[in-house]
């Protein structure tokens, strides 16, 4: 399969595919490494989330524009207060929902709702394997059983969610251990995140919080090489596709890897911002307008970020990206954190720019012509 | 015999193995990249001007199991895109001596 040529489309011939909703302004947990960095919202004090009419009329926009899948994510999307409503007008609309949760609030209800939709996918954050790390990260007491309990509710319904546990030195020794739990559970899946430098996410990177690159490369091939073997649950480690092993991304039966869509999507902050994505919410020059006042036609072909990225990607990617033969699957991993890292929209992934100085990046994925 | 129906490597293509038996061909001309099962890169190396598709074929049924009833269109389709991408192609007008 070719791995390097990519069709520029023309002119506004891109299409949304997705949009991802950051409904709520506030959310019920502080964890330590968010990079979308909400406000803590409890009993006492609560925060705007996305009016109800104004997801209606988006989606409705956005269909025209070629929209098939919403991604529901916060703050914590089950704390908007029309949550039921949002969840009927998605199953009234036939689209494809994924939800982002950290499930403490995956009530019977809500997943019996969630059930409904088309093609559902659900992944919930756990990043411990036991209450004292999953708390610790999370920074609210009894959340760790909260949410195994929301994974029960989900698992219930027909559910098979995917757990999202995010790697740092904390937890690093929990891998095998959340494996078991998530089998106990039911879950169908589990994606291995690598921390971002991105807001909250920064300040543990500035406290050697995280692994270094080195340890996260190895990590990521015992977890493609020795975990996979040892479960039948589908381990996803979510690093650049560049130490992606082949096998991985293209076997039939391989668990695959990730990529950004970053050209089919758009994002939607709790305000009705229209930005890349939840960036918008910690970078104010990657949010394009608002729902109330602009189009999303207009947004979506003449923002001129977007125009930009569509006629740029992949060639303006600088340093390793541009040398990488996975650049035009990969697209630079993720714009938004090389945005967040430089003010430049061509830099070159942290991660991957990191390696590439240790000498630590696959020779094998290298364009030597540059 | 003629070879037009022998394909032939490009020989300024670079296959990169990598640990699990999957490869990289890299054309450095155009900077076209394209990833290889392990079957590809065993038909890959089998791509010198000497093997016919059917020949290919008899080789990969003595060196692999469970090899797919559509095998040789798997083949032609595989060597067809890498014509495409100018990755491989075929030696015209040479006779050969044996």
């Amino acid at each position: 399969m070719i791995i390097s040529k990519r069709e520029k489309k023309k002119e506004n011939k891109y299409h949304i595919r997705w949009i991802y909703f950051y409904l709520t302004e506030g959310c019920n947990l502080k964890c330590r490494h968010c990079w979308i960095a909400p406000k803590y919202q409890n009993e006492k004090k609560s925060f705007p989330s996305l009016g109800l009419d104004l997801f209606i009329s988006i989606i409705k926009q956005a269909k025209q524009l070629g929209l098939r899948s919403v991604k529901l994510t916060g703050g914590e999307p089950l704390l908007h207060p029309k949550i039921y409503d949002i969840l009927k007008f998605i199953q009234s609309e036939d689209i494809r929902l994924v939800v982002e949760t950290n499930g403490t609030l995956c009530t019977p209800e809500i997943t019996k709702e969630i059930s409904k939709c088309k093609n559902p996918f659900v992944s919930v954050s756990l990043d411990g394997s036991n209450s004292e790390t999953h708390e610790w990260v999370r920074g609210v007491k009894g959340c760790f059983n909260a949410s195994v309990d929301g994974i029960k509710n989900l698992v219930k319904t027909g559910l098979k969610p995917q757990i999202i546990f995010t790697i740092m030195r904390r937890n690093k020794d929990q891998l095998e251990d959340i494996v078991h739990l998530a089998e106990s559970l039911g879950a169908g899946s589990i994606k291995f995140n690598i921390l971002q430098p991105i807001a909250r996410g920064e300040k543990m990177h500035k406290l050697d919080e995280v692994l270094t690159i080195k340890e996260l490369i190895d990590l990521g091939k015992w977890v493609n090489n020795k975990l996979s073997s040892l479960t039948k649950l589908h381990l996803y480690y979510d690093q650049p596709l560049a130490f992606c092993p082949l096998s991985k991304m293209f076997s039939k039966d391989g668990s695959g890897c990730s990529t950004c869509a970053i050209l089919s999507i758009i994002g939607v902050l709790a305000d009705g911002s229209y930005a890349l994505c939840g960036i918008g919410s910690t970078v104010p020059e990657l949010i394009f307008g608002n729902a109330v006042n602009d189009s999303l036609y207009d947004i979506w072909n003449n923002s001129s970020v977007l125009v930009e990225l569509r006629n740029g990607l992949p060639e303006k990617l600088e340093g390793i990206c541009n040398r990488c033969l996975m650049k035009n699957i990969c697209l630079g991993s993720c714009i938004a954190q090389n945005y967040y890292r430089t003010k430049n929209l061509w830099a070159p992934y942290w991660f991957c720019k990191e390696a590439s100085e240790q000498g630590l990046f696959p020779e094998t994925r290298i364009n030597p012509n540059f | 015999m003629s070879s037009k129906n022998k394909p032939i490597a490009n020989p300024l293509v670079v296959l990169r193995e990598e640990f699990d038996e999957w490869a990289i061909l890299f054309d450095p001309d155009s900077g076209n990249a394209f990833g290889l099962s392990p079957i590809g890169v065993f038909i890959w190396k089998l791509l010198d001007g000497n093997y016919t598709i059917e020949e290919i074929l008899r080789k990969i049924n003595n060196n692999f199991e469970d090899v797919s009833e559509n095998a040789k269109e798997d083949i032609n389709n595989f060597i067809k895109q890498l014509v495409e991408q100018g990755m491989v192609g075929y030696e015209m007008n040479r006779i050969d001596k044996n």
